[in-house]
Formats: structure tokens, C-alpha cells, sequence
């Protein structure tokens, strides 16, 4: 054991590597194959990505709400949240698209309220930044994301890509409500994260 | 994590599982159907010929400068602030975990779903230095209640009935024998949640782990990995050496490609990305993120110029669902950690080729794992060459010995071949085989092939029509 850490004793991985090199020593070496291809169409607009984002999220057991702007996102709220007694709520979520509830501790908050920095068309992802607050996006049993649909990345690839220079300490990408089969085979929903994830696409560029 | 028995058990332990517990083989064909229909649609829907060539020349490139990508992963960690560990054997990996347990004096540890860990025995030495330890994936969780290991690399307890399920939390928590799925779901969660919000060590594997960025990635979907990632104050990640990729875009490529040999799904409902612990600014995540780099007999399969491309497997669990072999037990005969046909060509390198038998005789060589394979391991090649290395070593027994060596000499030898093909041909199958020294014992399970007319060999000589 060693940690390579300053002053560490680095036996360890010196001879892990020294076994790795001796293994590899004239065997022959394999290019990377360059880059993963995988969901493309043609002329891929704003409206065809949020389409496949939107079916691939539903597919997985999400919810989708689509709206045409800021406005029109923050009264389907105000009327959505009315079930609800209180909301743990996104660092990052925009003064408009609070809801007039009572602000709660994620662990005891029924409805948890987040704003996805993006997300992928090809898997139905919503892109959840760990700047915006892990805790919102995992405990409560309810979780509203509100994304822009200029935000919505064609591929898995391509989002990866966009956020390589501003890695928080961790990304969570979302494409379906907490499941599980492990009791007999039988899909239930909410095992640990939320059972109901409800995706809000905002159409416009935000203001 | 052997569940009490080894793989020198097998072939007792199989015959056990089959004559006493039947309903393992209906529960884990049942589940293993779902899966396969599962994976065949999520293959169709897309160019899955070309993805599987994709990812084994990404892994294939990786391992063969596996050196230089460690090297840069170490590198990208610790610019993230990820403390590194390198453990040689699972020794090193537990000592390393002790060292964190006690600079912290952590007491209560979470465990999001790692196949790694179980090959460690994390578990176990964690409670020996007096830590609580759950299980947070819900059938880990059952398995870890019955004191069992998991089944299969994906779904822990596909061994186990909605009835004995039911049975189970009956007894635990006192829901009613005849709770649906859902409640019981809802009894796991309560006593799971509040094993989340207590602990102060959380404990993942990794999936991949991009070289580039240092990133590691995690597939699921309950949500256990997130929470077991994202609340306690440490996590550790255990990381297989071969876990690595070359670039955080490839680990779009992979994420996608593994949960559809997986489970059929286009993705897992979560994928965490994690490149460390808590920034400044962002108001939870763990203080402290730590790597331990596992090779375990990793190198030592690296080494071996026959075997290595075993270390592709992403741990998907295709070729386990797939398996006419696995298909009848699950995965508790095999006596270790890594079930099914990937299990049999881990084994001789992981953990000793003596150890390990006789888990690559343990297949018919059918093929079917290799055509699911998402990364075009030829497991029925490897199954082959461990039966080689293991008749070399006078590990097999006598008729194995004496039949593969023969196959091998005819094989060589056309003339040879075809005598013996002729010869076969006449010999008295329909007696029911017992003629053959061989083959006799086998025989009496199974009824003898009849063989055809001409040989393959005539048929192309003659031109076939």
C-alpha cells in the first residue's frame, strides 16, 4: 500500500507500473479508435433534440412538461408546487421559478426543485451540477428540474465535451425516476432517489 | 466473498442447487430471459456491430499503454484533490481502507453497489475494525440480510422469489407476508435512508475512470451510488486498474454501450461523474475523495499474451444472462466473487489456476456469451486456453487430459483428423455411448449425438450443394 501523497511511500505503485510495463514490453499496440458516433440525424435542430429528449426521459419513466418561456414555467409551478408543503430548492435556481412554499431541508422537504445546467437528447439526461446542490436533487421523494431547450446537448459526447473546462465536483445525470427490480423481478419506483422526476423544458433562450 | 464454498466445489454445489433449491433456477432463468430480450432490442435500435468494434479497440488501446494511462490518471486525481492509494493485492487495498478509517475515526459506512468490493471482502474487514456497514443497493441489501453473496454482477438477488422476498422483510420489518413489491420497496427505503444520513463513509466502486479528467463514473439506478457519493463526509472508491479510459468522451461511448448490454436500457436512470471532493462554493459533497488503484492479479492476467483480453469486461453481466450453464444455478456454485463464463477466465489469473478449477470446464463452449459480449471479449477462446494451461498442468482430470490432447494432436494432423472422424462415425452411439471409455460417464445424462452420414470434410470434397 502506498499513497501518493507528498513523503508517501510509493513502493506500491512503482511496482504496479514496473509489472504493467514488463507485461506490455514487445507486445504490439492498438490505436485509439477516435471518436464514439453514435445518435446523429441530419440537420439536427433545437426542436428535434428536445423531441428525442423528451421521449427517451419519458421511455425511462420521467415526466415532461414543455413551455414556452420563463413565464409560462413559473405559473405552471406556482400551480404544480400547490400540492406540496414545502421544496429544498437549487442553489442556482432563478429568482422567477421559485415557489411560493415554505424552503425546507432536502431530507425533510417533499418536493425538491432544480435547475439542470443542460441535457442530452440521445439518452433523455438532465445534466444536475453538484454547484446547484446534491442533497435537492436526491432526497426528496419529488424532483422538478427546469432545463432550457437551448441547452439540450445532441449526444452524451457532445455534453461531455461542452462542460470539459468547467468540471464541478460532480455531475449527476438524471434520465428516469430512482427503480429498481431486485424484490422478485417486479419494477418498483422511489427506491432511494426521487420516484417522480419531472423534466420542465423552457423552449425560449433565457431572457 | 465466496459464500463458505470455492470454486473446487462447482460441480457439488451446482448438483446441490439444482436437487434443493429449484426455485434458484426458475427465479434466475426468469430474470435472465428478461434481460436477454432486454439487451436484444436495445442492440437493434442501434449499430451495435460497430459500437462493440468501437469499444474494444478504446479498452484494447488502453490496456496496451495502460502504463502511460495510469500515470495520467494518478496525475488528473490529484490535481483534483482526490487522495491515490495503490494496492498490489486485496491486503494492500484493506490496509489502505483502514488508514482512512482510522485518520477519521469513521464509525458508519454506506456502500453503493461495487463487485470489486466484494472481491476485496471489503465488508467483513470493515466490521472487524468495529465500522457498522450497509448495503444501500436494495438487493445487495437482501443479500447482505441473508449473509449470501451476490448471485450475479448486476443483479444481486435474481436467485430470489417476490415469495422469499417477502419472507424476508416479513421477518425484518414486520411488513405483511403478502406486501407488494412496493411497500416493500418502502420499508427498505426508510430504514436505508436514515443509514445515509448517519453515515460518515461512503463506499463506491467505479465503473470507468477517465484518464484525462480524472473522472469517475458510475452507473445505476436506484440512486444508491449518488447518495452513497454525495452525503457522507468520505467516499473511497475502490478502481480496479483496468477500469480506466482514455478520455472523458469515451465514457459516453461506454456508459451507453454497457447498460445496454446490460439491462437493455439506453442508459442508467443515474450516471454520477465525480471528479472529487467539495469545491469551495458548493455546499455538500464528501470533504474528502479517495482512489484506491486495485491490481489483485490484474498484471498478472496482462501478462499473459493469451488471456489478457479478458480485462475489457466492463462487468455487464451479458454473458452471464446468456449462459445455458449460469442460466441453471445463478451464481453462488461457481464459489467466488465473479460468476458465469466471465468469471471462469477471471479466475485463473485473480485467483490461481489451481484454485480456479475446474470453472473453465464449466461451460459448453456454445459461444453465445462472445456474440453478446459488448466489448468482443472471445470468452470461448479463453475457456479453452485455461483448459490448456490446466491439462498442462495436470489440474484436469484423466479423460478431460486424454481428450483435449488428442482433439489438439488430430487437429494438427489432417490425415489424423479425418481417421478419426471416420471412426466415430462407426462406433456404436446409438448403444447409448457406453462403448466409449470416454465419454460414458457423461453420456448417462445426456443422449448421444447421432452423427451425420458424410463428414464435413467429404461434403466439401465431393462440393456441397
Amino acid at each position: 500500500m502506498s499513497a501518493t501523497e507528498p513523503g508517501a511511500d510509493a513502493g506500491g505503485k512503482q511496482r504496479i507500473l514496473g509489472r504493467v510495463r514488463a507485461a506490455l514490453s514487445g507486445r504490439s499496440t492498438v490505436d485509439h479508435p477516435g471518436p464514439f458516433e453514435s445518435w446523429r440525424p441530419p440537420d439536427t435542430t433545437v426542436q428535434i433534440a428536445v423531441d428525442r429528449f423528451a421521449a427517451m426521459l419519458e421511455a425511462a419513466g420521467g415526466e415532461i412538461v414543455r413551455l414556452p418561456d420563463e413565464a409560462a414555467a413559473r405559473d405552471w409551478l406556482w400551480g404544480f408546487s400547490k400540492d406540496f408543503t414545502s421544496a429544498a430548492l437549487g442553489e442556482t435556481l432563478p429568482e422567477p421559478l421559485r415557489p411560493a412554499l415554505p424552503i425546507a431541508a432536502a431530507d425533510v422537504a417533499p418536493l425538491g426543485i432544480s435547475r439542470a445546467r443542460g441535457a442530452i437528447a440521445e439518452t433523455g439526461s438532465l445534466l444536475l451540477d453538484a454547484r446547484d446542490g446534491r442533497r435537492a436533487q436526491l432526497l426528496p421523494p419529488t424532483h422538478v428540474v427546469f432545463v432550457h431547450a437551448a441547452d439540450v446537448h445532441v449526444t452524451f459526447r457532445d455534453a461531455v465535451i461542452s462542460m470539459k473546462g468547467d468540471l464541478p465536483s460532480a455531475l449527476g445525470l438524471h434520465s428516469g425516476p430512482s427503480k429498481s427490480a431486485d424484490i422478485g423481478h417486479i419494477m418498483v419506483k422511489g427506491v432511494h432517489g426521487p420516484g417522480r422526476l419531472i423534466a420542465v423544458v423552457i423552449e425560449a433562450s433565457s431572457p | 466473498m465466496s459464500g463458505g464454498t470455492t470454486p473446487g466445489r462447482y460441480r457439488a454445489e451446482a448438483a446441490r442447487t439444482l436437487a434443493e433449491r429449484p426455485s434458484v433456477r426458475t427465479a434466475v432463468t426468469s430474470a435472465t430471459d428478461h434481460s436477454n430480450v432486454n439487451r436484444g432490442r436495445a442492440y437493434a435500435t442501434i449499430d451495435s456491430e460497430r459500437w462493440r468494434d468501437w469499444a474494444r479497440d478504446t479498452k484494447t488501446h488502453l490496456l496496451t499503454h495502460l502504463d502511460r494511462y495510469l500515470e495520467q490518471a494518478e496525475a488528473s486525481l490529484l490535481r483534483n484533490g482526490v487522495r491515490v492509494h495503490w494496492a498490489e493485492t486485496a491486503a494492500d487495498a484493506l490496509t489502505a481502507l483502514s488508514g482512512i478509517v482510522r485518520e477519521h475515526e469513521l464509525k458508519r459506512a454506506i456502500k453503493g453497489k461495487s463487485m470489486l468490493t466484494e472481491e476485496l471482502g471489503v465488508n467483513a474487514h470493515l466490521e472487524g475494525l468495529g465500522v457498522h456497514v450497509r448495503e444501500a443497493d436494495l438487493g445487495e441489501y437482501i443479500v447482505q440480510m441473508l449473509g449470501e453473496p451476490p448471485t450475479h454482477i448486476v443483479g444481486p438477488a435474481i436467485h430470489k422469489s417476490l415469495a422469499d422476498c417477502q419472507r424476508l422483510f416479513h421477518e425484518r420489518f414486520g411488513t405483511a407476508l403478502d406486501a407488494d413489491p412496493d411497500t416493500l420497496a418502502r420499508a427498505a427505503r426508510a430504514v436505508l435512508r436514515e443509514e445515509f444520513l448517519s453515515a460518515d463513509l461512503g463506499i463506491s466502486g467505479a465503473n470507468f475512470l477517465a484518464a484525462d479528467t480524472g473522472t469517475i463514473a458510475l452507473i445505476e439506478n436506484e440512486g444508491n451510488i449518488r447518495l452513497s457519493t454525495s452525503l457522507p463526509r468520505i467516499h473511497v472508491a475502490f478502481v480496479g486498474i483496468e477500469k480506466l479510459v482514455p478520455r472523458l468522451e469515451d465514457v459516453a461511448g461506454f456508459v451507453q454501450l454497457t447498460t445496454r448490454a446490460s439491462t437493455g436500457q439506453p442508459i442508467g436512470n443515474y450516471v454520477s461523474l465525480i471528479q472529487g471532493p467539495r469545491r469551495v462554493g458548493e455546499i455538500d459533497g464528501p470533504d474528502e475523495v479517495h482512489v484506491i488503484f486495485v491490481d489483485n492479479g490484474r498484471t498478472r492476467l496482462l501478462a499473459d499474451e493469451a488471456a489478457w483480453e479478458a480485462l475489457r469486461c466492463v462487468r455487464c453481466g451479458a454473458c452471464l444472462n446468456i449462459c445455458p450453464v449460469y442460466r441453471q444455478t445463478g451464481g453462488h456454485a461457481y464459489g467466488w466473487t465473479y460468476g458465469g463464463p466471465i468469471g471462469a477466465i477471471l479466475a485463473p489469473a485473480l485467483l490461481g489456476l489451481e484454485e480456479s478449477m475446474p470453472l473453465p470446464f464449466a461451460s459448453t463452449l456454445c459461444g453465445a456469451c462472445a456474440d453478446v459480449c459488448p466489448v468482443r471479449i472471445p470468452i470461448p477462446d479463453l475457456l479453452l486456453h485455461w483448459r490448456e494451461r490446466a491439462v498442462e498442468a495436470g489440474l484436469s482430470s484423466t479423460s478431460e487430459a486424454v481428450g483435449l490432447s488428442a482433439f489438439t494432436k488430430a487437429a494438427e494432423h489432417p490425415a489424423l483428423f479425418g481417421a478419426a472422424g471416420t471412426l466415430l462415425r462407426w462406433l456404436p452411439w446409438r448403444a447409448g455411448g457406453r462403448a466409449l471409455p470416454i465419454l460414458g460417464g457423461w453420456l448417462q445424462e445426456r443422449s448421444a449425438p447421432e452423427p451425420s452420414a458424410k463428414s464435413f470434410r467429404q461434403l466439401w470434397k465431393d462440393g456441397i450443394e
